[in-house]
């Protein structure tokens, strides 16, 4: 068996600009990427339609050829053995978690309430909804074919959003106050998490993620919020990428930021 | 499935992190013939390691995969335990120190005598240790120059007699390191570089060019941070004596008649199981695999688990855990502080240490301001988690934002246990280690004083909101991991002796965190491996010559 030090490097970086899809089909695809530009929207700057977050989630939910790139951003490595096994019959679950999410995605846009999954019925969404289809009959549109996610208002499709989560719509961050949590693990991984969760962590991965993964177009991401990434992953493994300059810039002196070492009686090495 | 049974050898090691990386450089230094197993990889750092975000911290490249190596917790001894990634503590060669902070600061005189120091609390199971600060000095000394850490001699007001100072100097501070001291010296409080498992210079022949600032979580691909994957076990090879063998799964401690332990049976990468046969088997997988593999290890003379006549293999278990608070500054006002520099620590203080009695419970905290970390999981508990808010909460705080974190020196208790789940397995098809957990009320209370104080240092330093994380549950976000075994003079109230040496079984010996009576509060890894080269002289210069020496109990 090929051990996990030699996995292979194969295919290359993921074209951002690919219309090819992997995985979803085509009404699955612009469903996924009108939600992802819902969660991590665009407005002067740049939001995760423009990143590619899209193709992004499609390469990844494909299969196992996309979950980790090499470590110099070639390619992808290439899993064996137990990690292959244990990623496969992850990546089954996550296909089948977008599959049912677009679905359901489009049943609350029809007004409809949601009956399966693990959070019971979702709450019926706001009454646009009973308007909207009602409009569409009293129009004579009855032939037309069912409203869906992208064919609603980005106003209308975070009330879907809000239906989904099961929460109201965030509200901006205010500075002045004292917001206590309780603890959590550090790094957030993608499994058993529901739809909606792990769509919103996907959407952050994809906006903000090495490119090399198929979102992060040209570093948009990293340069909304003002992150300077390394051009690529080769250049974090030799030294070109170094973020001396972004530390405290100005002169110091050990003996100001630690007043103590005037009395102390340091050893020499 | 039968290979050919391999050649016995002197000593087998098991698990090759920090602590079996110590192990195998020190006995193969030493002459003995010996053998690492590691379940998992032996990655090339050069070769493997760079700064990917998604597959470094949201994928488990190196932490333990949750299909393949399950874990379960539960919060209370009626609960049916749920699966979920306790304390993922990589496993693979180098361990902890591939993808770890690297704080290493010293313990502390009082950490090794809590007993003596407050008697029988109600619900701890405080012990005292059967070493004492002194007897450590000098191993932390060996591993301070041997391994690699940065740092200034003299710059921590509360350290105990150190023999010698650091072999490097630290990295400049940060920007929010820049106000953290600035904010300490205000408050009178004695702010300094918490030493790091890096060095800075070409110590020992290290090519440290990683300034990328992908330090906690990453792998690193220079010599800069100090792992045993690229310092011990080179050193541990380059003697002759010692072989690797990776994705090798040691799944039983294999007992003889005489009460002996005969070596360990694998499952090599290809799925044979073979039996390697020693004259002495080392366990260092950690407190939570040690505990699992001795409890796995059942046979006729320990029926219980292997050399657990004591009935303590697994309980008092305890696993720090990182609280902090977080500050936000205003982007239209503040200068940035770039929370994502700094290879992760800039500066931290033991100032809350020791036991004040006026602030209602015992023991204290190491504090450090450390990085925000990178875009994807850039640390802002309570974010906004979808639109607008969510965009204007990354855009506005990413570089404007600054943490101050602790780690909670939990007190031991009895019924806080590593067990085996009755029902989830393993990739392997073995009952995984069950982690059963109450905090005990010291625990809460220390980590809500030390986070508001923390919080409070923050508002000192200009922050203009604060999220404090306060302490309802372990999830196990240190990795560390202790008490599993306790070492100890007493064979009935204690797993080992003092020298990491089973009571029960005199050839077994086990190095890591399981053999602390109590966690110490400073992190660990320093005082393990430490404590890892001690035991490890014993077998060495003693066990192996066929002789005994005791240590005399210290005096309270």
């Amino acid at each position: 068996m090929t051990l996990k030090s030699d996995w292979e490097t194969v295919g290359e970086p993921v074209d951002h600009d690919s219309t090819e899809r992997l995985f979803f089909t085509q009404h699955e695809w612009d469903t996924v990427e009108a939600a992802t530009a819902r969660i991590m929207p665009t407005d002067h700057d740049p939001g995760a339609k423009e990143a590619r977050v899209v193709v992004f989630i499609d390469r990844y939910v494909s299969g196992i050829d996309y979950v980790f790139a090499a470590a110099d951003g070639s390619g992808f490595l290439k899993l064996t053995g137990r990690a292959a096994d244990a990623w496969r019959a992850r990546q089954f679950k996550m296909q089948a978690l977008y599959r049912q999410g677009v679905r359901d995605l489009d049943t609350l846009a029809r007004g409809e309430q949601l009956v399966s999954g693990d959070g019971g019925p979702t709450p019926p969404v706001a009454s646009w909804n009973a308007d909207h289809a009602a409009g569409g009959r009293a129009n004579g549109q009855h032939e037309a074919r069912t409203k869906g996610f992208v064919d609603l208002t980005e106003e209308e499709q975070d009330q879907v959003l809000v239906a989904l989560s099961g929460a109201p719509k965030p509200s901006k961050v205010t500075l002045g106050t004292k917001e206590p949590v309780t603890t959590f693990l550090q790094g957030s991984f993608d499994e058993d998490l529901p739809f909606f969760e792990t769509l919103c962590l996907h959407t952050r991965q994809g906006f903000y993620a090495d490119p090399v993964y198929g979102g992060n177009k040209d570093q948009m991401g990293w340069k909304v919020i003002g992150f300077p990434g390394p051009r690529s992953l080769k250049d974090t493994m030799d030294g070109t990428y170094d973020t001396t300059e972004y530390f405290y810039e100005g002169d110091y002196d050990w003996y100001d930021l630690i007043p103590y070492l005037r009395e102390s009686t340091p050893r020499q090495s | 499935m039968n290979a050919k049974k391999p050649d016995p050898v002197d000593v087998v090691v098991v698990g090759l992190g920090a602590n079996g990386g110590t192990a195998a450089k020190v006995l193969s230094e030493a002459g003995l013939k010996v053998i690492g197993f590691d379940r998992g990889p032996w990655l090339r750092a050069h070769d493997h390691y760079s700064g990917d975000e998604l597959k470094f911290v949201n994928r488990n490249y190196m932490w333990p995969d949750p299909s393949t190596y399950p874990r379960t917790v539960r919060y209370s001894e009626d609960e049916e335990a749920q699966q979920f990634a306790f304390s993922p503590l990589p496993q693979m060669v180098g361990g902890g120190t591939n993808h770890w902070a690297g704080w290493v600061p010293r313990p502390r005189e009082s950490d090794f005598m809590l007993r003596s120091l407050h008697g029988d609390v109600e619900g701890m199971s405080l012990a005292d240790w059967p070493i004492r600060y002194k007897d450590l000095e000098p191993y932390l000394t060996k591993v301070e120059w041997a391994f690699g850490v940065s740092g200034i001699a003299g710059a921590d007001k509360y350290e105990p007699y150190r023999s010698k100072g650091y072999p490097s100097p630290p990295l400049r501070p940060t920007r929010y390191g820049k106000r953290f001291y600035d904010a300490c010296n205000t408050m009178g409080i004695n702010a300094f570089p918490i030493p790091h498992a890096m060095v800075t210079n070409n110590h020992n022949g290290r090519d440290p060019f990683n300034k990328t600032s992908f330090w906690n979580q990453y792998g690193d691909p220079s010599g800069a941070r100090s792992n045993t994957l690229t310092t011990f076990i080179p050193d541990a090879l380059a003697t002759g004596n010692f072989e690797v063998r990776a994705e090798s799964f040691v799944r039983q401690v294999m007992m003889g008649r005489d009460g002996k332990a005969t070596g360990v049976l694998y499952v090599d990468p290809d799925g044979n199981e073979i039996v390697q046969d020693a004259k002495v088997v080392v366990l260092a997988l950690g407190a939570i695999e040690s505990a699992r593999l001795m409890l796995l290890s059942r046979s006729a003379q320990f029926p219980d688990g292997l050399a657990n006549t004591s009935g303590l293999v697994g309980k008092n278990a305890t696993f720090h855990e990182y609280l902090f608070a977080v500050g936000l500054f205003d982007n239209e006002i503040d200068e940035p502080l770039n929370g994502f520099t700094g290879n992760y620590i800039s500066g931290g203080s033991l100032e809350f240490y020791e036991t004040d009695e006026n602030r209602g419970h015992i023991g204290g905290c190491i504090i450090s301001a450390s990085q925000t970390c990178h875009p994807i999981n850039w640390v802002f508990p309570g974010r906004p988690t979808w639109g607008e808010a969510l965009k204007d909460a990354d855009r506005n705080y990413f570089n404007y934002a600054m943490k101050i974190g602790l780690i909670l020196h939990d007190m031991p208790v009895e019924s806080n246990r590593v067990d085996l789940d009755p029902t989830v397995k393993d990739a392997w098809g073995l009952p995984v280690a069950r982690i059963t957990h109450s905090p005990h009320k010291n625990d809460v209370a220390m980590g809500k004083w030390q986070v508001d104080k923390n919080a409070e240092i923050l508002e000192a330093a200009g922050a203009r909101k604060t999220v404090p994380v306060y302490l309802d549950k372990m999830t196990g976000n240190t990795c560390h991991q202790h008490g599993t075994a306790r070492m100890g003079f007493d064979p009935t109230k204690s797993v080992l002796n003092e020298w990491g040496q089973a009571h029960d079984v005199e050839n077994l010996f086990v190095v890591d965190g399981s053999g602390f009576p109590t966690a110490t509060g400073v992190n660990p890894t320093l005082t393990m491996m430490a404590n890892a080269w001690r035991c490890c002289d014993y077998i060495a210069n003693t066990y192996s010559k066929g002789r005994v020496e005791r240590l005399v109990q210290p005096a309270s």
